[in-house]
């Protein structure tokens, strides 16, 4: 703890038993410090697509917290990533978003790496290495522990983070309706997004784990410039194929997961209509490949066409929308936002053509939507700087002590969509994972406090039940 | 994976262009942007064709080496706009619900390096231009943008202004973008 955060501080800012969150929890540049040592640097993040590195010596430039990473095909095709540091004096040894290389070459002194991170070449090396360079010790740190999860790159330097698979525990479940749809899994059409918004990451991680409940005001303006009235195609904004309406005005039944930090909301709908603001040429393919999918995937995550996600930490997603995306953390009160189009490697061209527009117009930093939720986000970080105002708990209490397992084979612990079960999860385990040294102890926390949820909400059950 | 385009610069070509018509044609850019400027949206959007795309793609870190061979990492779209698509920007600002830009940000668009080439159509120009795009937002939020725009600007009697855009494709100079969001027209 460095002696300068005491554990039982971190665990009093986040009360998730009575839903209430300290905002010094966005602003406190000790916790971020612990934040990038205990979450990010020993979470499962994401790096990148599988599709995005295709061939040996691609490479892919990225972050895993405010760490720069090159992820790179090798030539038995395996993926390694390599902290892009030279070993001699801290340069970044790559500098383009992605390529293909044969060696990362360190512009300062002249340092050559491989495409393993094994050090090649030292200019100079006999003068200025006498006694001998050590150069096999001397090579591109490498990230210890990269896995794949169907297509998706993920990298983790801690040995006692559990396994990809267990560390992801239900959100797979949710995860695969997002890119195992269709035979052939997914892949990445078109480049990047990267933008900066003065906020702390975990506004948006937040909000795409949990927060349903935002989207029918804080987007009210897109709903009414792009949505249409129902049976009346002439009013549809995006092609007569498009639902007309927002999922969170027809849906009869809804769903939110929050377990471990990960979070996802969605509609249970009546049939495959993707949310209104994907276009009518999309909303239609996915109204074609609704049989293929639920033959893999079951019927409720072949319909779910909409909703919200995070993989803890920053890993974000939503259905339907064909957006991915990850918010690098940059400080307290920046996050950089890395947002691409992801969707079936199967779907025609000219389909995959109109998802990246879809998915530009709606959740680009010029989207419709999206242009809304940053600006949420950076008015939250200033008010934060008022001494008051980080004095202030927030209420974090919808839906407090309504969590249940369901039987319908939707996975993990779940409330109505608009609660708060995700984002108390959510900053639980962050509590959890800075408190505690060893992972084996996080789970125990993590357990006990999921045992205590359970049996709160059981109690409920049974005065309910007197009553 | 990087992706092969045409050509990343293209060459500027040289050919005389009238002074009448540069002064035309700048006096246009600027009165458009005064209409930009002093919120007049739906008056901007009658001075673009019915047919105009309005495009800004993301710019991307290449390596020499692959710039050379034409090579890039693949980019994508910010604006991909028809007409349409413009429209329903604009009537999104019009519902005083659009909290990104709600107050709305101020705006100077600041226009310079106008150049402007003949086409194969007599009443039509390509129109080279760079822009700072000066926007202060809320109390005291500043964002600059800084890029240019090739336009295919058409001469048009229907139009206030004498001409109306009917392609406009914006570079804006940041691979990641200082910028919450985008919210105002280049």
């Amino acid at each position: 703890m460095n002696g300068k955060i005491e554990v039982c501080e971190i665990d009093a800012l986040v009360d998730a038993q009575n839903g209430r969150i300290s905002p010094t929890i966005y602003t406190d540049p000790q916790l971020y410090e612990l934040e990038l040592e205990r979450v990010f640097g020993r979470c499962w993040l994401f790096l990148c697509h599988e599709s995005q590195i295709p061939k040996s010596g691609d490479f892919f430039n990225t972050y895993m917290g405010e760490d720069p990473i090159i992820v790179t095909r090798q030539k038995d095709g395996s993926i390694k990533a390599l902290l892009n540091q030279c070993r001699h004096r801290s340069m970044r040894v790559s500098y383009a978003d992605c390529g293909n290389t044969r060696a990362f070459t360190c512009p300062y002194h002249g340092w050559s790496y491989g495409i393993d991170g094994s050090l090649k070449d030292i200019p100079l090396e006999g003068i200025a290495f006498p006694h001998g360079a050590c150069k096999e010790q001397w090579g591109l740190q490498e990230v210890p522990r990269v896995a794949s999860y169907k297509g998706l790159v993920f990298g983790c330097w801690a040995d006692d983070t559990p396994e990809l698979l267990d560390y992801m525990g239900d959100i797979a479940w949710y995860l695969d309706a997002m890119i195992d749809r269709r035979e052939g899994g997914s892949e990445v059409i078109g480049g990047i997004h990267k933008w900066e918004i003065n906020c702390n990451w975990k506004f948006a991680a937040e909000q795409f784990a949990s927060d349903q409940y935002h989207a029918p005001y804080s987007h009210a303006s897109a709903v009414q410039v792009l949505g249409g009235k129902p049976n009346d195609d002439a009013s549809k904004a995006l092609g007569t194929a498009q639902t007309a309406r927002p999922v969170w005005e027809t849906a009869e039944s809804c769903v939110q997961y929050g377990q471990r930090g990960h979070g996802s909301g969605f509609f249970l709908t009546e049939k495959p209509d993707a949310n209104f603001w994907v276009d009518g040429q999309v909303a239609d393919y996915f109204r074609e490949t609704y049989e293929e999918t639920k033959e893999r995937l079951g019927d409720t995550r072949a319909l779910r066409l909409a909703g919200h996600n995070t993989m803890f930490p920053t890993l974000s997603w939503l259905n339907g929308m064909t957006t991915m995306r990850i918010w690098h953390p940059r400080g307290p009160d920046k996050t950089e936002v890395w947002a691409f189009c992801i969707t079936d490697k199967a779907a025609p061209q000219h389909i995959k053509e109109a998802m990246e527009l879809n998915a530009c117009r709606a959740f680009g930093p010029a989207g419709f939507a999206e242009a809304d939720d940053g600006e949420n986000w950076i008015e939250i970080q200033k008010v934060l700087r008022g001494y008051k105002a980080r004095k202030s708990k927030l209420i974090m209490e919808m839906g407090l002590g309504n969590e249940k397992y369901r039987e319908d084979g939707i996975p993990g612990i779940t409330n109505h969509v608009f609660s708060e079960t995700a984002a108390r999860g959510m900053y639980r385990h962050w509590a959890n994972l800075l408190m505690h040294e060893k992972w084996e102890d996080v789970q125990r926390a993590d357990e006990a406090y999921e045992q205590e949820l359970l049996k709160k909400a059981a109690k409920k059950d049974e005065k309910e039940l007197v009553k | 994976m990087n992706q092969i385009i045409d050509s990343l610069k293209p060459q500027p070509v040289w050919r005389s262009i009238g002074l009448e018509l540069h002064h035309d044609i700048s006096q246009f850019l600027y009165a458009e942007a005064q209409l930009l400027d002093d919120w007049k949206f739906r008056d901007w959007l009658d001075i673009l064709s019915k047919d105009i795309l309005y495009t800004l793609k993301t710019t991307t870190n290449a390596q020499t080496r692959d710039r050379r061979k034409c090579i890039a990492p693949p980019s994508t779209w910010i604006y991909h706009d028809d007409k349409f698509v413009l429209e329903r920007r604009v009537a999104k600002l019009e519902t005083g619900m659009s909290w990104s830009e709600e107050p709305p940000s101020r705006t100077r668009h600041l226009i310079t390096n106008i150049r402007v080439e003949a086409t194969a159509q007599a009443n039509e120009y390509q129109v080279f231009s760079n822009y700072l795009l000066y926007r202060s937002q809320k109390e005291k939020d500043v964002l600059t943008y800084v890029g240019k725009r090739v336009d295919l600007i058409r001469k048009d009697d229907s139009s206030s202004l004498g001409w109306k855009i009917a392609k406009r494709d914006i570079t804006l100079d940041q691979a990641t973008l200082i910028s919450h969001n985008i919210t105002v027209f280049f």
